[in-house]
């Protein structure tokens, strides 16, 4: 066997044994992004410490919204007032004014007040309720893990419930959590993207389910 | 966008100032009312004028205050602009419908879409004050004091029920122009739209009718 042939077997051995290395990265990766991070679990009662403040905002909140959800495209204003510790009113009208729906979500459970009857379908409050909870970090968890990861300028507050799992993405840069994902057994669920934070609430929310059509976009008013 | 509708048609009824409650007696003869709103409509070419419209939910301790401008033309052109707190415009034009949202603009054509030519049908209607003596949709009340007649719309049918439970329309009787709407929820929660600075019968460009992309 000459030198050029040898050479080429060796490239080749060397190019599948690395292409099966990278292979296995990749689906590894693909599997769970954070598995090779540092990794330290805190518990449940450290909620408080993700830098955070949408949930605990005393001021009422109003977001222009425009949602999305299969062919219906509503747009209006949504308002947000924390009531209580874990209660909050949650309200969208029309820029006319007429109540699209109003929700008290309390300690997690989301209670209809009122809801328009195209949108007051169990399927559709259920929906509401998870994003909402998303946004508000109302979930129910177990514990809460950190996770550095520094290549990308991260700090992921995960939330973790048994097959659920809340990320609130940090960006250590910035200090904001810049991202949320909801993820069931490591599959996206729900992708959020907040950006142009004001007084520490952010100024533009994007909500974006993966498995449904229903796209959320908020910009703060007020 | 049942909603919509509802809203469009209500806020169609247009007009102008001021609104006291206080001391308003129920009006018995009601024919010669209907005739005197009759005028709101006939001598009407176009209406101009500003709004500033409140929003009351029971859990907040301020209301939402909107404002913008609206700009009639008889007898189906119609402009109703928010300035605050974000500019949205909806304008009707015969067949057409325009609405501008921020940069985004949609068209929608009253012909081809069934909902939107309902809500032509009834805005056309409302103006021509059809809505007063609409007894099939409204059980209507009439009530005057010395500036002012008061009507009080109560939706009869069920999908308007659970929306509003009534409707009151405060009208100027020096030139009976509509100066205050109040749409009250079932929930008691409330939107009142007040028209200020109102022009009547003067020229309004057609431009102000389109919207172009």
């Amino acid at each position: 066997m000459n030198f050029k042939v040898r050479q080429l077997i060796n490239d080749s051995k060397f190019i599948i044994r690395y292409s099966i290395l990278f292979l296995f990265l990749l689906i590894s990766s693909c599997s769970n992004p954070y598995k090779n991070l540092s990794k330290t679990e805190y518990s449940a009662d450290n909620i408080k410490q993700i830098p955070y403040a949408l949930p605990f905002s005393e001021k009422t909140l109003i977001y222009k919204a425009d949602i999305s959800f299969y062919k219906n495209d509503i747009s209006g204003l949504l308002i947000m007032k924390k009531i209580d510790n874990n209660i909050y009113r949650i309200a969208l009208t029309t820029q006319f004014g007429l109540k699209i729906f109003d929700f008290e979500l309390n300690h997690g459970t989301l209670n209809v007040k009122y809801c328009a009857e195209y949108l007051d379908k169990k399927v559709i409050i259920n929906t509401f309720q998870n994003d909402f909870n998303l946004l508000l970090i109302q979930n129910q968890v177990k514990n809460i893990f950190i996770i550095e990861n520094p290549e990308r300028n991260q700090k992921i507050w995960q939330l973790e419930s048994g097959k659920l799992n809340y990320n609130y993405i940090q960006n250590t840069d910035s200090e904001k959590i810049e991202n949320i994902s909801f993820k069931k057994r490591n599959s996206e669920k729900i992708s959020v993207g907040l950006y142009n934070y004001q007084d520490n609430i952010p100024g533009n929310i994007t909500l974006e389910h993966h498995n449904i059509k229903l796209k959320m976009n908020l910009k703060l008013i007020q | 966008m049942k909603i919509l509708t509802i809203l469009i048609t209500l806020i169609f009824l247009s007009g102008f100032i001021y609104a006291q409650e206080s001391s308003f007696s129920e009006i018995m003869d009601i024919d010669k009312v209907k005739t005197e709103l009759n005028k709101l409509s006939d001598n009407t070419s176009t209406i101009q004028s500003k709004f500033i419209q409140e929003k009351h939910l029971s859990f907040l301790t301020e209301n939402i205050i909107s404002k913008g401008e609206f700009y009639f033309k008889s007898p189906n052109q119609l402009r109703w602009e928010y300035s605050e707190p974000f500019e949205y415009i909806i304008v009707f034009n015969d067949k057409n419908i325009f609405i501008k949202d921020e940069d985004k603009i949609s068209t929608f054509d009253t012909e081809s879409n069934k909902m939107f030519s309902e809500i032509s049908n009834m805005m056309i209607g409302t103006i021509q004050g059809d809505l007063f003596t609409d007894s099939e949709r409204f059980d209507v009340k009439y009530f005057e004091n010395a500036s002012q007649y008061l009507l009080e719309l109560d939706p009869k049918l069920p999908e308007m029920k659970s929306m509003l439970k009534t409707i009151k329309i405060y009208i100027d009787k020096s030139d009976i122009s509509v100066a205050k709407i109040k749409m009250i929820e079932s929930s008691d929660d409330y939107t009142s739209i007040d028209f200020t600075n109102r022009t009547l019968n003067q020229p309004i460009d057609n431009e102000k009718f389109n919207i172009h992309k």
